[in-house]
């Protein structure tokens, strides 16, 4: 029954566009079009990117500090853990298991659990255009810690902040690594205005993102 | 979820009594239209950003069947399952089955349009399954058992006392037994209650804002994070969507990511934005053992075979019913079903069937405001038009609607009568109409007279003003 759908719909496509004058486009022109897919014209940015990045971040409730390298992430948790007044209960992405981190912390180098105060995770990109985070899901990077916890900290180096996310699509495409299970693009904490229209921070998500840009550009 | 768009009328004379919704609806205005015209006006490029999305969509519906071959193929080759649905009642079985088998009790849903345009959620519980709308909004009017009045913000009939009320009476099963009024604590109570469900639910259902040939991904975009995290947690996740989601890239997309939220919340980007590939990897920690998605027909195809192929580039914002006239004052439940405002009325008739869909056609003033804040520039005033002439000749108007419009034309081919008739008819109103020269009440024109006064006429007719004027150089 399925396949036979499939063929009838299929079937009934081709026909409406035939009797309706749709212009197919050539199989060689769609193949190009795949391959090296246009952009669309694009809000201008007159900022340099980095500035600009910082900038939206900010307006979006990001709070924003910078670590000149990944050996200052511990210390610099460490203090967020102290002002927070959060026990040193945390997730992190398996990608930075490698740190020296403190033997006296409880510490789930795993996918997020249901209760959740605070994890760290690896962001692959930044976008400039709206500030926001990309997250490729991998053995490094379990998607569930991005949504679980209460505080979300997220490390980028400054260096993979893109302009705008259609360069994000093309460095990923000349990866070469193929797509993941999820890409999640992150732009702010979670919210709702659903009660009332009362913005209401966190909804289902993290009420607080903290981002720590690593080096210089 | 049950058609009443036949009922538009008595509907609608219902909500124009209702203040609560006058209010209600009229925040929209201040909200949502002046929240869009302020990101259009700080994007000089938007112009040629809007000309950009429009054809990307037409693009794709010219070239339809190319491209679901090959966003089916990326799915395939990434370990997922595409389904094929011809109708409301294919798709509902199809996922009915995959559900079945996973032998789910708990289903969390994350918005989908498409599946309340199938009546998915009655197919489920029928079945035995818990289904949980998870978007707070969504879940508020599934609780209240109502249906969502606006395509973007489904609540925005419901006041927060209301929902204060509906969460006492309701959440004391989850042992919430304090009567809480504050939007926040509301929203906490939601929070925790799913937390729960994501863990324990057997499948997922989401919609797809797109669907990506070139990666065989679906879209999601919220701000609550809840379909991204019902769509990772549960084992089985599926998709529905309707076919003409699909778009060919991800540049195709992000394009029209940009239109969506300056249209819908004059945002540039929602919070969440999940690409979704397949089921989880070999090496991943988390993700859906299985996923799934099912295409949906149930009259796309009957839509691209013709005039209405326009409205198939909906990506369903919500900007026309944010700047329509007839929306902002009657709200969301009039129009009887799942699709309401100017998208609604061309949706409703051509899914549903015209006599079903009733009046909605007539319910716009032709002000052409939709068509201006279309994202994609469908031409609905247009497309609303030649649904009023279809179902005039399909015979669904009234007989006393057709036995006037036909005193009507016959006397307009009759000026001289038409003249001196219309010349009495004003005499009599002006008198009638006194000194304040308005009426409160006019017999025959109570739907007018509710909601503002009818002025009485002055002067002369409209034909004689202006020969007259016309006569004066
Ligand atoms: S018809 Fe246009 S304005 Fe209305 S919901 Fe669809 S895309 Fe948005």
């Amino acid at each position: 029954m399925s396949a036979d759908a499939r063929t009838q719909i299929l079937t009934r496509i081709r026909t409406a566009l035939r009797q309706n004058g749709a212009v197919p486009m050539p199989p060689a022109a769609l193949d190009r079009r795949m391959t090296a897919p246009p952009t669309a014209p694009l809000p201008a940015m007159e900022d340099d990117r980095v500035s600009r990045f910082i900038a939206k971040a900010d307006a979006n409730g990001i709070a924003v500090d910078h670590i000149a390298s990944l050996q200052m992430l511990v210390p610099a948790l460490a203090r967020l853990l102290s002002e927070t007044g959060l026990k040193a209960d945390i997730s992190v992405a398996p990608a930075l298991a490698d740190l020296d981190w403190p033997k006296d912390w409880q510490i789930n180098f795993a996918a997020g659990r249901r209760e959740e105060h605070l994890s760290v995770t690896f962001a692959a990109a930044g976008i400039a255009e709206t500030g926001s985070l990309v997250f490729r899901s991998g053995a490094g990077s379990p998607a569930t810690l991005n949504f679980l916890p209460d505080i979300h900290v997220i490390v980028l180096r400054t260096g993979d902040i893109a302009a705008y996310p259609e360069e994000v699509w093309d460095r990923f495409r000349a990866e070469g690594q193929g797509w993941p299970r999820a890409m999640n693009v992150i732009a702010s904490p979670s919210r709702t205005a659903d009660v009332g229209g009362i913005v209401v921070r966190p909804a289902h998500g993290p009420k607080a993102v903290h981002l720590f840009l690593l080096g210089s550009d | 979820m049950q058609i009443a768009s036949q009922q538009f009328r008595e509907r609608a004379s219902e909500a124009l009594l209702d203040p609560n919704i006058r209010t209600a609806f009229d925040g929209l205005k201040t909200g949502f239209a002046a929240a869009r015209a302020r990101s259009v006006a700080a994007l000089p490029e938007f112009p040629a950003m809007r000309e950009a999305a429009r054809n990307i969509r037409t693009h794709t519906l010219e070239n339809l069947d190319l491209y679901l071959e090959r966003y089916e193929e990326a799915v395939r080759a990434q370990g997922g399952h595409v389904h094929w649905a011809e109708d409301a009642e294919d798709a509902c079985r199809i996922v009915r089955d995959i559900c079945r088998k996973a032998g789910a009790k708990i289903v969390t849903k994350g918005k989908s349009m498409v599946s309340e345009e199938i009546g998915l959620n009655a197919v489920l519980e029928a079945d035995g399954c818990e289904v949980l709308e998870t978007d707070a909004g969504e879940y508020i009017v599934q609780l209240a058992k109502e249906t969502p009045s606006h395509i973007v913000v489904p609540t925005v009939h419901k006041t927060v006392q209301e929902i204060s009320e509906l969460f006492y009476e309701r959440h004391r099963a989850y042992g919430f037994e304090e009567r809480v009024t504050e939007a926040a604590d509301l929203i906490a109570q939601v929070r925790a209650i799913m937390r729960e469900k994501y863990f324990t639910a057997d499948v997922s259902l989401t919609g797809a804002n797109f669907l990506i040939a070139e990666t065989g991904s679906n879209i999601i975009v919220t701000n609550e994070g809840n379909g991204d995290l019902a769509s990772m947690l549960a084992p089985v996740h599926i998709v529905t969507a309707g076919i003409e989601k699909v778009v060919p890239s991800l540049n195709d997309a992000s394009a029209l990511l940009r239109m969506l939220g300056r249209s819908a919340l004059g945002m540039e980007t929602t919070a969440y934005t999940t690409f979704m590939t397949g089921p989880k990897r070999a090496h991943d920690l988390d993700g859906p053992e299985e996923y799934h998605v099912v295409l949906i027909d149930n009259g796309r195809t009957k839509m691209l075979d013709g005039p209405f192929r326009e409205m198939l580039r909906c990506i369903r914002c919500g900007a026309c019913m944010n700047h329509c006239p007839v929306y902002l004052s009657v709200g969301g439940h009039a129009y009887g079903w799942v699709y309401p405002g100017p998208m609604g009325s061309v949706l409703t008739p051509m899914i549903a069937g015209l006599e079903e869909a009733g009046d909605l056609p007539n319910a716009c003033t032709l002000n052409g405001r939709c068509q201006q804040v279309c994202p994609v520039d469908i031409p609905l005033p247009d497309l609303l038009r030649r649904l009023r002439h279809e179902r005039w000749e399909a015979g669904f108007v009234k007989q006393t609607v057709r036995w006037s419009l036909g005193l009507w034309a016959w006397l307009a081919t009759k000026p001289r009568l038409y003249r001196s008739l219309t010349r009495l008819g004003m005499a009599v109103l002006h008198k009638l109409g006194g000194k304040r020269g308005r009426f409160r009440r006019l017999p025959l024109a109570g739907g007018w007279t509710g909601s503002r006064d009818f002025p009485a006429p002055q002067g002369q007719t409209f034909l004689d003003a202006w020969s007259k004027g016309a006569k004066q150089p």
